[in-house]
């Protein structure tokens, strides 16, 4: 008899497919990280009084928020970078070069986001 | 140079779960990774089971994972994978033996696209061939070259989550007739691709296109099938 199917999350996290599939998985856990924010966003008004502010608390501490801004930032523009793709399939050609845009246009725009929310934060 | 070879091993009269054996052989740089699997059966273990046919390329028997990636074993040369291999069966497969993966459900989303010729005009007046200019055979020329290897939609995280998916080479195969000038049969086959376990289900991953060893653009062709089935055209 045959084995179940030959698959699990570590083993296709574990498959060999380089800078294409590394945005995959960002992708998943931008958009992951996206629930996260609202679903505790929500929780906080919902709940309200003590139990409020300490999730407030969790979310608006500059960690949380450079995780969050990692998120919806890749988020966008991966997915943007998708759209594109799919409208336009010529372009598929070009994708290690259109991966290649993406993290050039994502780097500077996240790293000076990271470093005011750490100055605003750390700075005093 | 030695080479160790770490080789998934599964045999399902004696183990409950699959086990990795570890081989140490002699090998030129420039023998294939089909040639060292060959040594280790002849010589290490005659119960080691693994398919391959043509060893050329062609046939697309010995598709398999080498140092975590989707590759034919009879083109993969040693000084491409280095002196340490790990070698293990295609992904979101059931594993009958070793290496041997049942290829059953990927081949039953293959038959779902109609991959053969379908026309039920009546032949040109000589009786001959159905004409087609260069142009129009060019325009689904690169997804003539499939092997039906399985490399691409084994690498695809979409099949892995769910063999109802169609599946890169199902996908490739209806592209293959859907842009032949000649089949009349696009409009059902486009019917078929636009359902939720077809185009809807490709994230534009890469990994098929990466993966195949015919260096089809896989993601270029889902592509255009996409664009044809939100357009209904096929230019």
């Amino acid at each position: 008899m045959a084995s179940e199917r030959n698959v699990s999350l570590l083993r296709g996290l574990r498959y060999k497919g380089e800078g294409p599939m590394l945005t995959f998985i960002l992708h998943r856990i931008g958009g992951l990280g996206i629930v996260l924010f609202v679903t505790v966003h929500i929780l906080a008004s919902f709940l309200g009084g003590k139990g409020g502010q300490f999730i407030n608390a969790i979310y608006e501490h500059w960690l949380f928020q450079i995780f969050v801004y990692f998120c919806a930032l890749f988020h966008a523009i991966n997915g943007l970078r998708i759209t594109i793709l799919d409208l336009w399939p010529a372009l598929l050609e070009y994708q290690r070069e259109a991966i290649w845009l993406e993290w050039a246009v994502f780097l500077p725009v996240y790293g000076i986001a990271v470093f005011i929310i750490l100055r605003t934060a750390l700075g005093g | 140079m030695q080479v160790t070879l770490k080789i998934f091993r599964f045999n399902p009269e004696k183990d409950r779960k699959f086990h990795y054996e570890t081989y140490t052989l002699e090998a030129e740089p420039t023998e294939r990774v089909l040639d060292l699997l060959e040594r280790v059966k002849g010589y290490h273990d005659g119960t080691f089971t693994f398919r391959r046919s043509c060893a050329h390329g062609v046939c697309g028997s010995d598709a398999m994972r080498i140092n975590g990636r989707n590759r034919l074993a009879c083109k993969t040369l040693v000084q491409d994978v280095g002196e340490r291999i790990t070698i293990e069966p295609l992904l979101g497969l059931r594993v009958i033996k070793d290496l041997v993966v049942d290829m059953e459900p990927f081949f039953e989303n293959y038959r779902k696209v109609l991959p053969y010729f379908i026309n039920e005009s009546p032949l040109p007046e000589d009786g001959r061939e159905r004409l087609q200019s260069p142009e129009e055979r060019a325009r689904f020329d690169d997804t003539t070259k499939c092997i039906l290897c399985a490399a691409c939609t084994t690498s695809c995280p979409s099949f892995w989550a769910s063999d109802d998916y169609l599946g890169p080479a199902a996908l490739v195969a209806a592209h293959r007739f859907i842009f032949d000038s000649r089949d009349e049969a696009a409009a059902q086959r486009l019917q078929i691709v636009a359902e939720t376990s077809g185009l809807a289900r490709c994230h534009t991953v890469f990994n098929c296109t990466m993966a195949c060893p015919r260096e089809i653009q896989i993601t270029k062709a889902i592509g255009e099938l996409k664009m044809a089935t939100i357009t209904g055209k096929l230019d």
